[in-house]
């Protein structure tokens, strides 16, 4: 049966050829548009791990939800000399965050004010990389304040202008001093740049009285990947129950939802050209067949069933969608590869697109030979349901009627 | 007949909806009397441990209120200032005034579990609720304060017990716009002022904190004296931090 398949398959070249065609542009585009969805949202949220959410943090349980003093870290000396004990882990930090009221001359606003290790941060984060005007902090830079930039407008500060904050201390007792400005930063987030500023952690510890306590605890990985493991690890090492310890998936739970909706409108997009090149392949298959009556119906005559004729158009169809994807599938396996060391740039685009929350210009792919084994699994489940149709407009003809089929 | 029903179900509600309104306005007066001077102390307790401070207290009618604080010496001198629903502070660790901007008004005062809101809207209890009466029982009513439709407040909803002996309530219970119980201000102490009564023990009790709470004891009141007008503007903030 398999090689009446193959010599059905040599002898109509123009079906042949089409099927074997459509299916390997299908493959190609299948694995590389999933490739750049997925690459993409990595990359959406690597950048947005960069620019300031950890890929693990740790909280007191309570301070999420209800926030406030009573639940910041306590002793983050003895979690981070734990810390310290991980391999996986690149970096990590406590911050400070409080929120305050911040006054120029003749504006106010509320801002969130971090403490920050501004060394630590350089590794931790891309803050110092979002810098527009002025500086980084740097160790010595003691009331300086990192200001986002629709912050900075909202009281109508410029460079070195001097910055008033009130609020409370960690121990809830009443503070207030004269900050500068010393640099401007811009992630294109908007919300964050409008209502962030950094400061120097040691000086603002010794202004809240928060030596050795912390908000939270901020750590980045060697590898994203191993998000799970070491937070399991990292919560087996702590072994406080008043503490949690949560990976980027929680923490960047609306960013993980959005890029889950946007997957689904990118396959629902790709499932209409799926639904096109289905349909071709299957109408080829039908015409294919419809030219065949005469010969199915002889075959039917001298004693093969409705099973076989099924085994010698699944064979046919088999063949073609495996000669397609042995050849699409190392080519565009290649170019996922390549395009994920290699990612394309387009040189401008976090510029232009800044404002929407771009912070790099390249989109890198994504290889994944999971994803890539799926991708083909699907092409191969719609070629053999493009057969489905032609056999049972065969098996409809009688064995004798079909055999005189002009 | 229905007719007469009727007739009588809308004057029982104008009667109630008058005398909670009433009970509303009485309360007010005697919080507040004609001017009224108020020195307190504040006990704070939160985090296991707690802070005790010391005010004086100056407001005018509804919109006007001068606040300074004289105890601990760390914070001694720092005045507030609420004049028409704005609020201004003059810190005189980093000699500034500053403008408390509306987005700051619902956090706590001065560490404390009453908000700078409190500090300025309580004036507005009256004008921007209507008051409806839940049940009564001996002397004691209990009102049920809704936001008028287009009142800037921030309580979804206020239920207060007043005793009418007195004209002073003994425990307000403040909710979210969700209806979800968020504070709770009980009142003790009762004393007769002049004309006025006032309670002097307040304690506000966060309840999704139930650790912490804030005590206010009223240790001198003076109501309907000669308050200088000059504590109402933006200089007084610097000019009486001294």
């Amino acid at each position: 049966m398999f090689q009446l398949a193959l010599k059905n398959i040599l002898f109509y070249r123009g079906r042949s050829i089409t099927t074997a065609v459509l299916t390997f542009v299908s493959t190609m585009l299948f694995i590389i548009f999933v490739s750049i969805q997925d690459g993409s949202h990595k990359s959406m949220l690597e950048n947005s791990l960069k620019i300031y959410t950890g890929a693990i943090e740790i909280y007191h349980k309570e301070y999420r939800d209800t926030g406030g003093n009573e639940y910041l870290i306590e002793d983050v000396k003895t979690i981070t000399d734990k810390l310290s004990e991980i391999e996986d882990i690149e970096a990590f930090a406590g911050r400070y965050e409080t929120y305050g009221l911040l006054s120029s001359r003749e504006h106010s606003a509320a801002s969130m004010i971090s403490g920050i290790d501004p060394a630590k941060e350089r590794v931790l984060s891309s803050l110092k990389e979002a810098r527009r005007e002025g500086e980084f902090l740097s160790e010595n830079s003691g009331n300086c304040l990192y200001m986002g930039a629709e912050l900075v407008k909202k009281l109508h500060l410029k460079m070195g202008d001097e910055v008033a904050f009130v609020g409370s201390a960690s121990d809830n007792s009443f503070a207030a001093d004269i900050l500068k400005l010393c640099g401007v930063f811009k992630t294109g987030l908007f919300e964050f740049d409008g209502s962030t500023s950094f400061i120097n952690r040691s000086y603002f510890d010794s202004l809240m009285s928060a030596q050795n306590r912390a908000s939270y605890i901020t750590i980045k990985l060697k590898n994203m990947d191993d998000a799970q493991r070491v937070n399991s690890e990292i919560l087996k090492l702590l072994n406080d129950d008043a503490l949690e310890s949560l990976t980027w998936k929680t923490l960047m739970k609306t960013l993980v939802e959005a890029m889950e909706v946007d997957s689904i409108f990118g396959y629902i997009s790709l499932s209409l050209f799926f639904v096109v090149i289905f349909f071709v392949i299957m109408i080829y298959g039908f015409v294919n067949v419809s030219s065949r009556i005469r010969e199915f119906g002889v075959l039917r005559c001298i004693g093969l069933s409705g099973a076989n004729i099924f085994r010698l158009l699944f064979y046919e169809i088999f063949v073609l969608s495996s000669l397609a994807v042995v050849l699409a599938t190392p080519i565009a396996g290649f170019l996922c590869y390549y395009f994920q060391l290699h990612p394309i740039v387009i040189e401008g685009m976090a510029e232009m697109y800044r404002d929407y929350g771009v912070v790099s210009d390249a989109i890198p792919l994504n290889f994944d030979i999971f994803t890539i084994l799926w991708n083909l699994g699907v092409i191969y489940i719609l070629n053999f349901l493009s057969i489905v149709y032609p056999y049972f407009y065969i098996n409809s003809f009688k064995p004798i009627e079909a055999s005189r089929h002009v | 007949m229905r007719k007469i029903l009727a007739l009588i179900t809308i004057l029982v509600t104008a009667v109630f909806a008058d005398e909670a309104h009433d009970i509303m306005k009485k309360l007010d007066e005697n919080m507040r009397g004609q001017n009224i001077y108020i020195q307190m102390r504040m006990r704070v307790v939160s985090l296991g441990h707690e802070r005790t401070m010391q005010m004086q207290s100056y407001s005018q009618g509804t919109k006007k209120s001068f606040v300074k604080v004289l105890y601990p010496p760390k914070d001694s001198g720092i005045t507030f200032l609420s004049l028409d629903n704005q609020m201004w502070q003059y810190v005189p660790q980093i000699e500034r005034i500053i403008k408390i901007p509306p987005s700051m008004m619902l956090q706590n005062w001065m560490g404390s579990n009453i908000t700078n809101d409190d500090m300025v809207k309580q004036s507005s209890i009256v004008e921007d609720y209507e008051p409806r009466i839940l049940k009564k029982e001996g002397t004691v009513v209990t009102i049920e304060l809704l936001p008028k439709e287009d009142a800037a407040v921030v309580w979804g909803k206020i239920i207060t017990n007043i005793d009418i002996s007195t004209y002073t309530s003994n425990k307000d219970i403040f909710y979210d716009e969700e209806g979800k119980e968020v504070r709770v201000f009980l009142y003790d102490k009762v004393k007769k002022i002049g004309k006025y009564f006032i309670p002097t023990y307040w304690k506000i009790q966060p309840i999704d904190k139930q650790e912490n709470f804030t005590e206010i004891i009223l240790e001198d009141v003076q109501y309907d004296m000669n308050i200088s007008d000059q504590y109402f503007q933006k200089s007084a903030l610097k000019r009486f931090s001294r």
